[in-house]
């Protein structure tokens, strides 16, 4: 066991050599450095990275759980100065109403607000509205031997999904995309100030556009029962929601649904066709399919950079001092296999009991698209399973390549499946 | 019997179904709840939920 290496205030210390999430070898077989981190360094200052890395479950969970760490990068100690009022556009003030930035007391009312546009119920609702969306991107892949998982899948439902669900026109599609990758972007203290300048410029044509919306809405007698006009009619003690704070939803639902999304769709199919006992297990038994959507993702863990909290107070944590105004990275990626919450971690089982798990985080920042995820993932899956019953991936491990250079995650971006389709129905 | 929501994570109570996971018995209302309950999807406190009638 390596020891952690202490600095003269006795912090436990680590740099990149001992976590580099922009590494090759990390991106293609990361649980080697999570074991690691969690047997060795479960809290320590990443010296390269300048910030707290907490990697076991039990402290992502403390973190997560605990208000002191709050996930507004205004309170980090490197964040740039606060532009003056003048100089603020649509961006910064969505940012400034959003769930990221405002008081406990506004996050929980803004929840409030905002639940009934993302509740289980209503969420359940918007598999009508996007069935189509899936079966088209199925369809297109027709009677091929063999189709590239990102490109005709991930790459395509989750922008459209989110769009068709706030009601971007089908043919603004591209537009929209700009603007969740931007949008996305503009919020990874990982990227350099001139690259996240760059992304915030690029939000502000689509947050235009949203305002032109909203406005139509409010013109209207009735807002509309969709997502938009949800949120435009919601009330709460007769208070309603402002153009900022829609946009800082949109803005939420985007970062939550559409980038990240992405990998959902990847990382289910690769994990289901590595595991040929579990993707047999769940088309008998289609009914766990809830549980088998996180375990999938617990499973497969794409992300490779934290979640960031930042402190509001100097705190004694896990035996450590953190200042005021650091940053936290929060390595839930690691947490999901950590074997002291998780038997044999590496291992998928479909029928695992999941409770206390941290897949979509935990406390009050609580992932808000987790029911528009699952609702997204099942109806994927389950026209994969019924179109492709006999899937496999090709050579074995789907020819599997990685965008290395993505901003947040281990971004599958070639999965090759072999259908077996004409096989089978020649069998037959 | 009434159903509560989570206004962080849109988890419902059912009070016909109490939480057995987390120690509460089916038919318990949720003012009966205890105070440390929290809500089994996402950790927040009980002060996190409001009746559901939807």
């Amino acid at each position: 066991m390596t020891a952690p290496v202490a600095n003269p205030i006795g912090r436990a210390e680590i740099n990149g050599l001992i976590f580099n999430p922009y590494s090759k070898d990390f991106i293609r077989n990361p649980d080697p450095v999570w074991q690691r981190l969690m047997k060795d360094f479960p809290i320590a200052w990443h010296k390269d990275l300048q910030m707290w890395l907490v990697s076991s479950h039990e402290l992502c969970d403390k973190v997560l759980k605990d208000n002191r760490f709050s996930p507004n990068f205004r309170v980090w100690e490197l964040a740039p100065p606060p532009k003056a009022e003048a100089d603020k556009n649509d961006f910064d003030f969505a940012f400034e109403k959003g769930f990221f930035a405002v008081t406990p007391k506004e996050h929980l009312r803004l929840r409030k607000l905002t639940m009934p546009a993302f509740s289980k119920p209503v969420m359940g609702k918007i598999d009508g509205k996007i069935r189509d969306l899936v079966e088209d991107c199925f369809n297109a892949i027709g009677d091929a031997e063999e189709f590239d998982v990102y490109e005709t899948l991930a790459n395509k439902i989750p922008v459209r999904s989110i769009a068709r669900m706030i009601g971007v026109d089908t043919n603004m599609e591209e537009f929209f995309h700009e603007f969740a990758v931007s949008v996305i972007k503009s919020t990874r203290i990982n990227l350099g100030v001139k690259e996240r300048d760059a992304a915030m410029q690029g939000t502000l044509p689509g947050f235009k556009y949203f305002r032109e919306q909203i406005a139509a809405r409010r013109a209207l007698p009735h807002p509309g029962d969709d997502f938009l006009g949800s949120l435009v009619g919601a009330t709460d003690n007769g208070e309603k929601l402002d153009d900022y704070e829609i946009l800082s939803v949109v803005f939420a639902l985007i970062t939550a649904g559409s980038d990240t999304a992405t990998d959902l769709h990847t990382f289910l199919i690769h994990g289901l066709l590595k595991n040929p006992d579990q993707y047999e297990l769940l088309k008998q038994k289609p009914e766990l399919m809830e549980n088998a959507i996180i375990e999938l993702l617990r499973y497969g863990s794409f992300g490779k950079m934290p979640f960031f909290r930042f402190a509001t107070e100097d705190i004694e944590f896990a035996g450590q001092h953190i200042k005021k105004g650091q940053a936290i990275g929060v390595n839930i990626q690691s947490a999901w296999h950590d074997p002291a919450k998780w038997e044999n971690p590496n291992t998928l089982d479909i029928t695992r009991r999941l409770d206390g798990n941290i897949v979509f985080g935990a406390g009050a920042h609580f992932c808000i698209g987790t029911y528009l995820v699952r609702v997204q993932g099942m109806l994927m899956l389950k026209e994969f399973m019924k179109r492709y019953p006999h899937a496999e991936l090709a050579d074995g491990d789907g020819r599997i390549d990685y965008e290395y250079t993505h901003h947040n995650a281990r971004r599958i971006n070639k999965l090759i499946v072999k259908t077996n389709a004409k096989t089978a129905r020649k069998a037959a | 019997m009434k159903k509560w929501i989570c206004v962080i994570c849109g988890h419902i109570y059912d009070e016909a179904a109490g939480d057995p996971g987390g120690g509460v018995a089916p038919g318990t209302r949720f003012e009966d709840v205890p105070e440390d309950w929290v809500c089994p999807e996402c950790g927040s406190p009980k002060s996190a939920f409001e009746e559901y009638t939807g």
